[in-house]
């Protein structure tokens, strides 16, 4: 008695009452997830969205095509300077009309057709619980409301707005431990269309004059002095190695070693490098939206761990990093 | 602690606090309200991770203080001294990428006097594709500024950092924009 009345408390204080009790005729949350992430990618529509980040708020136009099994998406600042990142299966472009430069970065999208969430929904369960909690109208379509949340404090949890009849996201919102939102996006407008036009894909600016900066991994790459091989000894429950490369980036003289992590929806980057300066100057934590970094610096080599992860995982897995030979 | 909102509150229960940590604390002890907040969050938190044991003392902190007074005092190891690092701003990201390769190119072209120095201001109609490669050491882009300060090389660093999980996380994620998004849309908060 006490427990439920307590329970009646806490779903009043955070504002988080299913509205739907009974369950009938409510979708499951994980197949629903999984035709959303099909949705986003087979479907053609052009939409603006708000995208909040604390106190910031900006408009942006995404338009994506997909035909032949693939896709084409161009992204367009409405609000500031007339930034645009357009992608294919190939490549990446960002253009800044500001800087008069388009950064070219090579395109995971590609990838992206059969990985578009890494691993089947229903094995993250394990470490997440999904609920439907709830019904709302979002951009003027009706949505199903999904709640993720982590069943511990090493993850953020989301919450989804899904288009009933698209199945597209409308809205989605990165969320930590209490339910504070860090990081919103939310459809002003969302038009699901036949074919997209595409004269709409091309870049708005003729990029004139503009300079075009490629990073462009090379495969005689420099091989690191040592064999050092490293290995992340700590992470939260469900986390495991899915990736491990060698970056080249454009500050470094040797290419980083990149190692991710994964629970199938928290994603972190763990990057090793050498240096010859001053440590005391690049240790630490930071924050951007709803990613969190934090560097140590070991034996001549800085550990920089970077992910949507609350900040105590990305330095509890930062600082277990160790190498062996 | 009047002036610390709900957010701020949370922030601090997340370890994510911006300001600082011990002055929030100490203020925290000694105001009864912020006190009932403080359990009252930790209590929500519990609920929604589903961690709650079936009985619930709400005295369990006042048996924690008490306790406590009869510990032996502990010195608490002195805090590390944290980097604080610029907000992170997309734009920042995408410049410092760019403007990383200009530095390198421009100063490899003047150790080496080669003359197709390019230009950002330049009105060439063909776009310029400057390829950074790994195997060629005129453009080995650990040639930053000299006037660099380490803060601005750290940044960078970062920067590059956060670009290149961006990549991965726009694969990995429910949201494949949304990394796409914070590139494009933050201003630089510097």
């Amino acid at each position: 008695m006490k427990y439920q009345s307590l329970y009646l408390l806490v779903a009043l204080l955070v504002g988080s009452v299913p509205s739907v009790n009974s369950a009938d005729n409510l979708p499951d949350p994980q197949v629903l997830i999984d035709e959303m992430s099909a949705a986003s990618r087979s479907l053609n529509y052009d939409g603006v969205f708000v995208y909040t980040l604390g106190k910031q708020i900006d408009t942006m136009r995404i338009i994506h095509k997909s035909g032949d099994g693939e896709s084409y998406e161009r992204l367009i600042s409405l609000t500031g300077h007339a930034r645009e990142v357009i992608r294919d299966k190939d490549q990446v472009r960002c253009y800044f009309p500001e800087n008069k430069a388009v950064v070219v970065e090579k395109s995971r999208l590609g990838k992206l057709i059969s990985t578009y969430l890494p691993q089947p929904i229903k094995s993250i369960s394990d470490f997440y619980i999904f609920e439907i909690a709830g019904e709302d109208r979002i951009a003027g379509l009706d949505a199903w409301i999904i709640n993720i949340r982590p069943i511990d404090k090493y993850r953020y949890g989301y919450q989804l707005w899904i288009d009933k009849e698209s199945r597209l996201l409308l809205k989605s919102e990165l969320k930590n431990q209490l339910g504070v939102t860090l990081e919103q996006i939310m459809f002003a407008q969302l038009n699901v269309l036949d074919d997209i036009d595409d004269a709409l894909l091309e870049p708005s600016t003729a990029a004139e004059g503009f300079t075009w900066y490629k990073n462009s991994p090379n495969e005689s790459v420099e091989t690191n002095e040592s064999d050092k091989q490293w290995k992340v000894t700590w992470m939260p429950a469900g986390f495991s190695m899915s990736e491990q490369s060698k970056e080249p980036m454009l500050t470094s003289r040797m290419p980083v070693e990149h190692l991710v992590y994964s629970d199938g929806l928290a994603m972190v980057s763990v990057y090793v490098e050498k240096l010859n300066q001053q440590p005391d100057i690049t240790v630490g934590a930071s924050n951007f939206g709803g990613v969190n970094t934090y560097a140590v610096f070991a034996g001549g080599y800085q550990i920089t761990a970077v992910g949507e992860v609350p900040k105590s995982t990305v330095k509890l897995m930062a600082d277990s990093v160790k190498s062996y030979h | 602690m009047s002036e610390y909102n709900n957010e701020e509150l949370s922030a601090l229960i997340d370890g994510e606090y911006e300001g600082n940590n011990d002055k929030a604390i100490d203020e925290l002890i000694h105001n009864q309200d912020m006190k009932d907040t403080w359990s009252r969050y930790h209590l929500i938190g519990d609920c929604l991770r589903e961690h709650l044991p079936e009985k619930i003392s709400n005295q369990v902190s006042t048996h924690v203080s008490n306790t406590l007074r009869n510990e032996p005092t502990v010195l608490a190891p002195q805090k590390t001294k944290q980097f604080n690092l610029k907000p992170l701003a997309g734009f920042a990201i995408a410049a410092s990428v760019a403007m990383a390769a200009v530095f390198s190119v421009q100063n490899s072209n003047d150790v080496n006097s080669v003359s197709t120095t390019p230009t950002l201001a330049a009105n060439n109609t063909a776009p310029q594709s400057q390829t950074f490669s790994f195997s060629n050491p005129q453009v080995l882009p650990a040639s930053v500024r000299k006037s660099d300060t380490p803060e601005e090389v750290a940044n960078q660093r970062l920067n590059n950092y956060l670009m290149n999980h961006n990549e991965y996380r726009s694969n990995g994620s429910m949201n494949g924009i949304l990394p796409y998004v914070r590139l494009v849309t933050i201003e630089s908060q510097e």
